[in-house]
């Protein structure tokens, strides 16, 4: 169905958008067949495929952007699309042109030995219920639990006025593991998510078994835990998902579509110090099959490793296309999308801390009190004033420099600015975790990460005794 | 588009008969518009549409689904669907609807913002931008105007065809007001008719609320008598809509389970589903499988009195269904609480002393609908002696959401209609005890 948008009619959708206005046209065309499979308490519930198929076209005037998808593919319709985002641009600028196509082969980092096609249903479904076995036989508190899995293959055109011509083809595969524990009336859960971008090799890559008995060990813990402490305190913060903090308190910050119109408390600050010298941190798409790597971005431009902060001092910025246009800074390849109904803007993809020099027992070692926060939950920021929350999933009480007692329904809350300025301990252990993050272009799959961190004076939302 | 459809529809038809199983078929096409603004730049203008069609294949009480956005192989995505039971091993079994019953009579959207040019639908942007610049010390805005029209068709082989259109307009406005550190207020708007978008209101609400933070500062832990507005009420009812689904119910997931017709509230707390609300732009007379919609009592003077479901879940439980399906999910279409006699004002004066919370962060990580716990960071003001003193920043507040119900001492008359996962319209509501974590230390 691709193959339907040849150089001819990419060509003529082009320059249909300039004939009416703009200074720079793109289409992205999208053909992407998923597959959705619930399990739960041990049978299949729900399974669900189905094919995602439509075209954006955008164009830009400057600084200002124009964005239209369809999935009426007739030529007439597509042409009057094109046309339509070439009349509220308003401004012809470009008369005649000639658009030459970069004809360059992509070299694809992100190889699936399986596509999702190729793997029978039932075949996906045994791996989901190993993960249940393992899971519910944890303990017997477990009472629920529900396990997820999701494939895509998603292919990609993209090619836009300045003669980029590219295809790509995505793959990711996940699994996603709720286990509920209850006791006395009481019930908490407990949850773990891995996932990869590539074909469903990925359930033999990963050890199910362990996976679904991560997800029942935080529910379990949970359920016996004490209301968790509210005040300022020190935390040490785990790694892997733990990362979610730099995502949130930092890096949706750094993003273009923030920063280039001074909205970002980080605006303006390149080449200054903004962290703790012991924090270096980077964005890095180019991971061979990350769960946020891609080949090239969802605007065709090459992806890259993006340093971001040197030893506590401001490096760089996640930009995209219309942010380049912006700041007067090239693309960092970081411009994404959900899918074709989302024009793309600036992002993370795989962003993490770098690791430090210390061991995670001396970290915990080093703190009189305090909360260690095993796994994290989900979080949110407001980028204009650094705010941030998350939720920690998994927390321990450390008393004496010694892990003493699980403890629940911790919130972790600050100011990003001020938070990466208390870190005072980076550990040697980094590791990433998968998660969805979403934003102005929708919701995308993005790993976070860093090894175990220390951070002094962060306020802990919780019960009062 | 239509015509292609019903070929693609027959097709469909055709098949599940030479298969003797049921077919059903979901098609929603929509309409989007959307423009966004930064400190007076546009930043992001949408203008677009799209349709996806979703083939259900119903055989020996198993369901099998398959959606797709292009009608090119309609035998592709039948074999899809029909592939997809073979590996259903659950217990429950699914039915679909034979389109029988009163459907309650809801005037659909009437696309009355489709006609507004795209002049008059920035003009809403700037006149709220011009609105927010009004006071200088507000140093960044952003506000976007959005319109949608949704049009659902469900047909299946019982004999089910109906079809509905749905929509209106939104916008959204934050300033951000220069302090210390920088302080952020929101305002937005719903309307069903261009003449409910008022741009002068949701400017001065972004503003004014940005303005009222400056000089915030946290508190002292503990436990504080507070106020939620309404907003925020209706943020932390989220918890509800998935409490009160029967599958969730079924599920163990749910801390409702088995407790119809108990006190699970204060007493000055009712809670309806209503199909149709004048503040709504999400009415339905019908729910995804083609189910009428009615009103219904979930929460009555705080007694417990139903759950929400599916065709299946009714069955289940030996009930009519409610239609309350929503894909794979159960929702409510407007859930709305019922407004109390107290006005803001008597309400701040009735609070005495305390906080209220005027922004809640967070929802999707800090608020779990199965244990019922939450912990989430909010902003707000201080009451004291029944008047605002200052912006509060930089707290949490956290409890147990049917805790909360039981500790609400008065609902407000300012009722108001927010759209998240689901429609809800609430007062803001004075509660007598809330756990806070602030910053400022004993």
């Amino acid at each position: 169905m691709i193959e339907k948008f040849d150089k001819g009619l990419v060509e003529e959708l082009l320059g249909t958008v300039l004939r009416y206005g703009g200074d720079f046209a793109e289409i992205f065309v999208e053909d992407r067949y998923s597959t959705e499979i619930e399990l739960r308490n041990g049978n299949v519930e729900q399974a669900r495929t189905g094919r995602m198929f439509g075209v954006g076209i955008r164009g830009f005037l400057r600084d200002k952007a124009i964005y239209a998808y369809t999935n009426d593919l007739s030529r007439e319709n597509l042409l009057q699309v094109a046309r339509r985002v070439g009349e509220a641009l308003g401004e012809v600028k470009l008369k005649d042109f000639v658009l030459n196509f970069d004809v360059a082969e992509l070299k694809n980092r992100h190889v699936a030995l399986l596509k999702p096609e190729q793997v029978r249903k039932d075949v996906k479904v045994g791996y989901m219920k190993r993960t249940y076995e393992a899971a519910k036989k944890y303990s017997p508190t477990i009472v629920q639990v529900q396990v997820r899995y999701w494939d895509y293959d998603q292919k990609v055109l993209i090619a836009n006025s300045e003669g980029v011509y590219v295809t790509d083809n995505r793959v990711r595969t996940r699994l996603m593991i709720t286990a509920v524990a209850a006791k006395d009336g009481q019930m908490e859960t407990g949850f773990y998510g891995p996932g990869a971008g590539m074909g469903p090799e990925f359930l033999e890559r990963i050890d199910v078994e362990q996976a679904g008995a991560r997800a029942a060990r935080i529910a379990v813990r949970m359920v016996d835990a004490e209301p968790a402490p509210a005040g300022r305190m020190t935390v040490v913060i785990s790694n892997e998902f733990g990362g979610v903090i730099f995502h949130e308190a930092v890096g949706h910050a750094l993003e273009a579509s923030s920063v280039a119109r001074g909205m970002s408390v980080f605006a303006g600050k390149l080449g200054q110090q903004i962290a703790a010298p012991c924090v270096s941190a980077v964005d890095d798409a180019t991971i061979p099959n990350g769960w946020g790597s891609a080949n090239v971005d969802d605007e065709g431009t090459p992806t890259q490793r993006t340093l971001l902060i040197e030893n506590g001092i401001l490096k760089g910025y996640l930009i995209d296309k219309l942010g380049s246009r912006r700041m007067g800074m090239p693309s960092t390849g970081s411009g994404r999308r959900q899918d074709y109904t989302f024009a793309p803007t600036s992002r993370m993809s795989n962003t993490f801390i770098l690791p430090g020099d210390y061991h995670p027992e001396e970290i915990i070692a080093s703190v009189e009190y305090g909360l260690y926060a095993k796994t994290m939950g989900g979080g949110s920021v407001n980028p204009a004033t650094g705010e941030f929350n998350f939720a920690v999933n998994e927390g321990y009480l450390i008393e004496g420099g010694r892990i003493t007692k699980p403890v629940k329904g911790a919130t972790l809350i600050g100011k990003g600015f001020e938070v990466i300025q208390n870190i005072e301990m980076v550990g040697n252990d980094v590791a990433r975790g998968q998660g969805m993050c979403g934003s102005y272009s929708g919701t995308i799959p993005a790993d976070v990460g860093q090894p175990t961190i220390k951070v002094r004076d962060i306020l802990v939302g919780g019960r009062n005794k | 588009m239509t015509r292609e459809f019903e070929i693609f529809k027959d097709k469909i038809f055709a098949l599940g008969n030479e298969r003797k199983v049921d077919v059903q078929i979901i098609c929603l096409a929509e309409r989007e518009f959307q423009v966004r603004y930064q400190n007076g730049q546009q930043d992001q203008y949408t203008d677009a549409g799209k349709f996806r069609v979703q083939v259900q294949v119903l055989k020996d009480g198993k369901l099998g689904t398959s959606y797709t956005e292009t009608l090119e192989d309609p035998e592709k995505v039948f074999m899809d669907a029909l592939e997809n039971i073979s590996i259903v091993d659950t217990e429950d079994v699914e039915y679909f609807y034979d389109g029988s019953g009163d459907y309650p009579a809801i005037l659909p959207y009437d696309g009355a913002f489709e006609n507004l040019s795209v002049k008059q639908r920035i003009g809403f942007i700037e006149e709220s931008e011009k609105v927010m610049r009004k006071d200088e010390r507000i140093i960044g805005d952003w506000a976007v105007y959005g319109d949608r029209k949704r049009e659902w068709r469900i047909t299946n082989s019982l004999g089910l065809d109906v079809s509905f259109v749905s929509g209106g307009g939104f916008m959204y406005a934050v300033a951000i007001a220069k302090d210390v550190s920088p302080r952020s207020g929101s305002e937005f708007i719903l309307g069903k008719k261009p003449e409910d978008i008022d741009p002068v209101f949701v400017g001065e609400g972004a503003r004014e609320w940005a303005v009222k933070l400056i000089g915030s500062k946290s508190v002292k832990s503990g436990k504080y008598r507070v106020i939620l507005l309404n907003e925020v009420f209706s943020d932390i009812l989220g918890m509800l809509v998935s409490m009160i689904s029967a599958e969730n119910a079924h599920k163990n997931m749910s801390p409702l389970k088995g407790k119809i017709g108990e006190k699970v509230a204060s007493e000055k707390l009712t809670i309806k589903d209503l199909p149709y609300h004048p503040l709504s732009i999400s009415n339905l007379p019908f729910d995804t499988q083609g189910v009428p919609t009615r009103e219904k009592i979930i929460i009555e003077n705080g007694v417990f009195k139903m759950f929400l479901h599916n065709l299946k879940t009714a069955k289940k439980d030996g009930v009519e269904p409610t239609g309350n399906a929503y894909g794979t999910a159960i929702l409510p279409i407007n859930l709305v609480v019922e407004p109390g006699e107290k006005t803001f004002e008597q309400l701040l004066k009735q609070l005495g002393d305390g906080i209220v919370i005027i922004n809640v962060e967070g929802l999707h990580s800090g608020a779990n609908p199965i244990s019922g716990n939450f912990s989430l960071s909010a902003k707000g003001l201080r009451v004291e002696n029944g008047e605002i003193t200052h912006g509060v920043e930089q707290i949490t507040i956290s409890g147990n959401f049917l805790e909360l119900l039981k500790n609400i001492e008065e609902l407000g008359t300012d009722v108001r209609a927010t759209m998240g996962m689901a429609s809800i319209v609430t007062p803001s509501v004075l509660v007598s005890e809330l756990d806070i974590a602030g910053a400022i230390k004993e």
